[in-house]
């Protein structure tokens, strides 16, 4: 791969989010690649020093990318990572596939809503997050999964992420009727 | 001069010109005129528009291509077919008034001319000189005055020369700049930008020459000096004329370099190819938002503390009254029913006059005829009050008169419990 494909797919992945290709294809420079659970397919993404990554424009005061709902979205994003990160030592990628259900379950959890409002808020936030790669939404199947922008995330943050994910009750706790989860 | 005085002549179907091709004519056109103009003037026939360079051009290309003989003026209007023929005329007649083209044999019935090499090598040095701004040439003349000085046989006659050459080039530069500088407008100083380019190597490579003059011929200090002056004149008028630009273009990305009309034609006839590679080299952030944990955590965190259960709006104190104000109507009822049994008193109707006459004072009768008022009203009781014609009157007593009317049960049709 020369010098101005490299630039092609940084370009690619800078404009339209993460790239999936076929898992036999081969890598530009400087790029993560997140092999999917089945090997179907590879996930490229870009990998930037601490010092640039979007976290910075928040240290420096700058206006972040707006986003609609963005504590629904948030929240979202929270409950499905307690739902699909299986192993919260490891890394976060791939995680395991969690259904609608067991995320709805609890997001009611955490926000204490009517579940009509919760379920709106829930599929607007679902497809928000879908959209910028940071799930992977199978509508018709009604399952979620992390998206690969979640490896974007450093060390700091996922330490800062397993806090969160103590902090959050399971779906399993939440289905024997426990409301109450240890924190 | 046949065709002289014919103001409009059609080209035959000229092409649609672009905005590339329309500047570079005008740069064309704005040499060809600063040079030709003395010699135009006097031959009667000033260059009016760059179509007229191009139809010099045809002639001579004519003429390289017609061979030994040479042409009538005929065959060469026929050879420049694409170009009306009465102007073709008046551009042989005005080439070959200063000499670009002239008679095989110079006698007065001649009819065969032949064109002289010189005009076409000026014409050609002019475009590329309008295309490139002149700046080749003057690096050309540069370089060949810096071997000419370098060279081993230059005499000082020789430096001298060439020092007071490049001592007038860069005087004329640095005139033009600084008087375009100090009174022009800014489109005319963007206009004449071409004297801005490369002049930083412009002015290099001159004080290279400088400096093999003077390290030769240290005599030659005067000539040197009036150098450096022009040079230095040159760099403050570009000084000046770079800062009156970049003040009108402002943060723009030097917008008035082009009269605003050149930018709007531009605008409104180009391909939306040609307008969006404008845009190539850019590149778009997706509109991804980026989430940090701590972003995470903090709406996690509110969400817990916000109770999203409906609160109802804030009331007043006397909110209490409101349910007894309830209760007051199912009341109300009964108590009209009750008032109406009471003044009917079994009867089926009773007489309004009587109704008032035993309430007593004006003020008991009046309440008393409210409730009537309002039992008549009332939807769900079945009495009615009617007035008649006729009014009776009583000086003395205290309601003096009293219409005529009778408080009855009603009739209504079906009532409401059927």
């Amino acid at each position: 791969m020369n010098e101005s494909e490299t630039a092609l797919w940084w370009a690619r992945i800078r404009a339209a989010g993460p790239q999936r290709v076929a898992p036999s294809s081969a890598s530009p420079a400087g790029m993560l690649r997140l092999v999917e659970p089945d090997v179907t397919a590879v996930w490229l993404l870009t990998v930037v020093p601490e010092g640039a990554r979007p976290s910075v424009l928040e240290e420096l005061g700058l206006p972040v990318l707006a986003v609609e709902q963005p504590n629904d979205t948030a929240r979202v994003l929270a409950v499905c990572m307690r739902c699909c990160w299986a192993e919260p030592t490891g890394p976060m990628w791939p995680g395991i596939p969690a259904s609608r259900q067991q995320v709805a379950a609890v997001f009611e959890e955490i926000t204490d809503r009517d579940e009509a409002a919760s379920n709106r808020a829930l599929v607007a936030a679902i497809r928000r997050l879908a959209g910028a790669g940071w799930l992977l939404w199978d509508e018709p199947g009604q399952t979620v999964r992390l998206g690969p922008r979640v490896a974007t995330w450093g060390s700091a943050d996922l330490s800062a992420l397993r806090e969160l994910w103590r902090m959050l009750p399971s779906s399993a706790d939440i289905g024997h009727g426990d409301p109450e989860t240890p924190r | 001069m046949p065709a002289r005085g014919q103001g409009v002549i059609a080209l035959s179907g000229p092409p649609e010109p672009t905005l590339d091709d329309l500047v570079g004519e005008v740069a064309v056109l704005r040499v060809y005129r600063q040079v030709f103009s003395v010699l135009a003037r006097e031959a009667g026939a000033m260059i009016v528009d760059s179509t007229t360079i191009n139809i010099d051009e045809s002639i001579l290309e004519a003429f390289a291509e017609a061979g030994g003989e040479g042409l009538t003026m005929e065959q060469a209007v026929a050879e420049c077919r694409q170009w009306a023929a009465p102007i073709v005329r008046r551009r042989f007649d005005v080439l070959r008034s200063y000499g670009a083209i002239s008679r095989v044999n110079d006698r007065p019935n001649e009819l065969y001319h032949r064109a002289a090499f010189a005009p076409y090598v000026m014409l050609l040095f002019l475009r590329r000189m309008a295309e490139q701004g002149g700046q080749s040439e003057l690096h050309q003349l540069l370089t060949l005055e810096q071997l000419n000085v370098k060279s081993a046989n230059a005499t000082a006659a020789d430096g001298v020369a060439s020092a007071r050459r490049l001592t007038k080039v860069f005087r004329l530069l640095g005139n033009e700049l600084a008087i375009l500088a100090a009174g022009s407008t800014a489109e005319t100083l963007g206009n004449n930008a071409q004297l801005l380019w490369g002049n930083e190597s412009l002015i290099d490579q001159a004080k290279d020459v400088h400096t093999v003059v003077l390290g030769r011929w240290p005599e030659l200090d005067r000539e040197c000096a009036e150098l450096r002056i022009a040079l230095a004149a040159y760099a403050d008028a570009i000084d000046a004329a770079a800062g009156r630009l970049i003040a009108q273009a402002g943060t723009t990305r030097a917008l008035g370099l082009l009269p605003v009309e050149a930018w709007r034609t531009f605008g409104r006839e180009s391909s939306p190819e040609a307008l969006a590679a404008v845009l190539d080299r850019f590149v778009f952030d997706a509109p991804a938002p980026w989430l940090s944990p701590q972003a995470l955590i903090e709406a996690v965190e509110a969400g817990r503390q916000i109770s999203t259960a409906r609160v109802p709006p804030p009331r007043s104190d006397d909110a209490e009254a409101a349910p007894e104000a309830d209760a007051d109507i199912a009341d109300d009822v009964e108590e009209l029913r009750a008032i109406a049994e009471r003044l009917l008193a079994d009867a089926n109707s009773v007489s309004v006059v009587d109704v008032l006459d035993g309430a007593g004072d004006w003020i008991s009768a009046r309440r008393v005829l409210a409730e009537v008022t309002a039992i008549h009203h009332h939807p769900d009781l079945d009495y009615e009050l009617v007035w008649r014609d006729g009014v009776r009157i009583e000086v003395a007593a205290s309601p003096s008169w009293t219409s005529q009317g009778r408080f009855r049960r009603a009739s209504r049709a079906g009532g409401e419990e059927g």
